[in-house]
């Protein structure tokens, strides 16, 4: 049995945010009947990294591709660097680097073309690091798209999404098919363009560590909404796991404010509990004569309960 | 496919029919014989160019997948020449064991064009040489009727044919890098990239051709464009970019590789009576707008492709990428007029015709016209196979009635007020069909979702 309870809404921020990148109010879309994203409402401030996380088909893929104008709307307003997102925008979009889940280049072009064409319609362009990062991951010139595995594909599709610098970075599980190493200098070149200012990544996978690894504030999808944005270190201060054994186990879990998710799993209860004081649940084990177990969940704990 | 299979298998039994029935006349036998082989061709091409696209690496994971295909071979090969062949037999009909061995013939010579469409090389000089010479056919059928060894001979044609078609296809290979969807040259242009037929080695080789130039083209282009960046320049980057092999040099390989078969054939076409020149033209036309069906095919191939082209292009507003994509391809329709016209003088010198003007200024206006409509049907037509073909049919009969109509009208009013009257007719049709469909392009949203198919 489990129940969820949603988040305490937070208090309102006590100094001025600078503008937000990414303003999404009652996003809709359908695919056929199946409503996929049902109001989404999402605002996302410059200068962070966002971790996007939800179950397959949870809709990321969907919403990411609505920000970027890549899949039409059936309702709601999406704003982009500050103006409304109906039509492209002319160079806003160059602002924005998008590495998309197919990643689907052009298969007939060789590397070095594809990058040089991709490069010839942007006023601003890291050739360097362009040639850096195609020499450092091993990437031939003068292969063809075609030619490449998936990974290096993938590789590929980042190189052309951060060689422009962009103000937003829009992932779509770009990790998926690149080996550890790959991943974790993707992680570096990430962190490093991050240290400009101002720079935002939206990143969506399911490879929590990478986002721990970030510090990302993480953004859950569920339901076709975002049930909350946070950030990873106060999830982490806020939340806690608790586990009550006890051998006559557990017909209902009892009633406790704090509790976002209750487990029962044989003669133990998991609890998921936000901001809820050590002592108060060493009160609870004491009144239902059960032994108390309190662990510190790790994001891919957190998004196993919560997603 | 299902389509087919349901035409040709009522061929089959109303070829059966044929023997069954009026076998007792000489004619029975012959136009039954004449069914089963032409829907036994058709049949096994199309079955070919399935099993082309069923055959890969991991199909052939399936248990006793070449088992199951063995028997069906089997029971096909029974169906298409055994049945026949026995009831032929059984009902007296004479030369059955030789019908018989021509049906497995014309079964072997349909899968093995579906499989590799060099194969049809083979043939194509053989029925021209027919058509040209037709004492020598008649004479070299009439012996070989009479001689023992042709059974054994047409056995041996056939069961090669079989070799040469399914041990490539039942062979794991590389696949080769998909070309641009918009693209393909002229072995297979409207194969998707799991049906691709098998490149020969000479098909390789002016693929190889192909591609370095398109890559040289492009680097020519990136270099104009970062030197002055117009918007002219800009269009020819898209082009390069979405159509890799419709620059000015590809475009003259491909009319050279073209003129040589079209030489051979003319040259043939020639002695055959009565021969009227300007088919040529017709022809002609037919060659260039060949080019455009793939087109509407390509652009719903290449939607999740285009989404990076639509970030790296940053218009400013939808309906200014879609009129980016409506012009470059737009290149398409004098690229056509000018193969056309190449093809159509190439046909004047080699038939002497006798209105070479006529001809040249009928195939300017009909295939630029008939360019202007095929590319707008196919950029906002039907998304199905099945509308795009009956709409691509239409506009190939519509340009071609207008090819003859035109020719009659220049012929009959002279070349001012014929021809003016032609281009008036099928220029303002063509451009009206194309501004509307350019417009109608614009309205719609740019869409990069893969296709379901």
């Amino acid at each position: 049995m489990a129940t969820l309870l949603p988040f305490p809404v937070q208090p309102a921020a006590p100094v001025s945010e600078p503008a937000p990148v990414l303003r999404v109010q009652g996003l809709r879309k359908a695919f056929e009947g199946r409503q996929v994203l049902c109001g989404v409402d999402w605002t996302v401030p410059a200068g962070r990294v966002i971790g996007l996380l939800g179950r397959n088909g949870a809709g990321k893929t969907t919403l990411l591709r609505c920000l970027l104008g890549l899949a039409p709307v059936d309702a709601g307003s999406i704003e982009l660097f500050g103006a409304p997102m109906t039509e492209p925008g002319g160079e806003r979009l160059h602002r924005v680097g998008f590495v998309p889940q197919g990643f689907d280049l052009f298969p007939w072009m060789k590397v070095r073309a594809y990058l040089d064409f991709t490069a010839a319609f942007y006023a601003h362009w890291n050739h360097a690091l362009a040639a850096r990062l195609l020499d450092e991951w091993q990437l031939d010139p003068k292969q063809k798209i075609g030619r490449l595995s998936q990974g290096q594909r993938q590789k590929l599709a980042i190189v052309r999404a951060i060689a422009p610098e962009p103000d937003l970075l829009v992932l779509d599980e770009p990790v998926a098919s690149l080996d550890p190493q790959a991943r974790r200098a993707f992680m570096g070149e990430l962190l490093a363009l991050m240290g400009a200012p101002d720079k935002t990544v939206i990143f969506s996978t399911h490879i929590t560590a990478d986002l721990e690894r970030a510090d990302a504030d993480i953004a859950l999808l569920r339901d076709g909404r975002i049930r909350f944005v946070r950030p990873l270190a106060e999830l982490k201060s806020r939340l806690c796991h608790a586990v009550l054994s006890r051998p006559a186990g557990w017909t209902t879990p009892p009633a406790m404010p704090g509790v976002l998710k209750a487990r029962v799993a044989g003669a133990s209860l998991h609890l998921l509990v936000e901001d809820v004081p050590t002592e108060r649940l060493h009160q609870l084990a004491k009144d239902e004569e059960a032994s108390l177990r309190i662990e510190m969940p790790t994001l891919e704990d957190l998004f196993v309960e919560l997603a | 496919m299902p389509l087919l299979g349901a035409l040709v298998h009522l061929l089959w039994l109303a070829a059966l029919a044929c023997l069954a029935l009026i076998t007792p006349h000489a004619e029975g036998a012959a136009i039954g014989a004449g069914l089963l082989a032409v829907g036994s061709w058709f049949w096994h091409l199309g079955l070919a160019t399935t099993l082309r696209g069923a055959c890969q690496p991991e199909t052939f994971l399936l248990p006793a997948f070449r088992r199951r295909l063995a028997a069906f071979g089997l029971a096909d090969a029974v169906t298409w020449v055994g049945l026949p062949a026995l009831l032929a037999l059984a009902i007296g009909v004479p030369h059955a064991a030789l019908g018989g061995t021509l049906l497995l013939l014309a079964a072997a010579m349909g899968f093995a064009m579906g499989v590799e469409r060099w194969i049809s090389l083979l043939f194509w000089p053989l029925l021209v040489l027919a058509g040209w010479m037709p004492g020598l056919a008649s004479a070299v059928v009439h012996n070989a009727i009479e001689s023992p060894l042709t059974l054994p001979l047409l056995l041996l044609v056939a069961v090669l044919l079989l070799r040469l078609s399914l041990h490539p296809m039942l062979q794991i290979t590389d696949r080769p890098p998909d070309t641009s969807p918009l693209e393909g040259l002229s072995v297979g242009r409207g194969a998707t990239t799991d049906a691709a037929p098998r490149r020969s080695a000479l098909g390789r080789r002016l693929e190889g051709w192909f591609d370095t130039i398109a890559q040289r083209a492009l680097e020519q282009a990136l270099t104009r464009y970062r030197q002055q960046p117009t918007a002219a320049r800009r269009r020819t980057l898209v082009r390069r970019l979405l159509l890799p092999h419709d620059n000015a040099l590809a475009i003259l390989l491909r009319m050279a590789i073209m003129a040589v078969f079209a030489t051979l054939y003319v040259v043939v076409a020639l002695h055959r009576r009565p021969f009227h020149a300007s088919v040529v033209g017709a022809y002609a036309v037919l060659i260039a707008l060949a080019r455009f069906p793939q087109i509407g095919r390509g652009m719903q191939r290449m939607r999740p492709n285009l989404a990076d082209l639509y970030l790296t292009l940053a218009p400013t507003t939808r309906t200014q990428y879609q009129q980016t994509l409506a012009d470059a391809l737009l290149v398409l329709v004098p690229t056509g007029t000018a193969s056309a016209l190449a093809y159509t003088v190439l046909g004047i010198v080699l038939t002497h015709a006798t209105q070479p003007w006529l001809m040249l200024l009928v195939t300017l206006i009909v295939a630029t016209g008939g360019g202007l409509v095929a590319l707008a049907v196919h950029l906002i037509g039907p998304q199905n196979a099945v509308g795009r073909q009956w709409v691509n049919a239409a506009v190939l009969m519509g340009t071609m009635a207008m090819y003859w109509a035109g020719v009659g009208l220049v012929d009959a009013l002279g070349y001012v007020f014929g021809g003016g009257l032609l281009a008036l007719v099928v220029l303002g049709f063509g451009l009206g069909v194309w501004f509307a469909a350019q417009l109608e392009y614009r309205r719609r949203e740019p869409c990069f979702d893969a296709p379901l198919t």
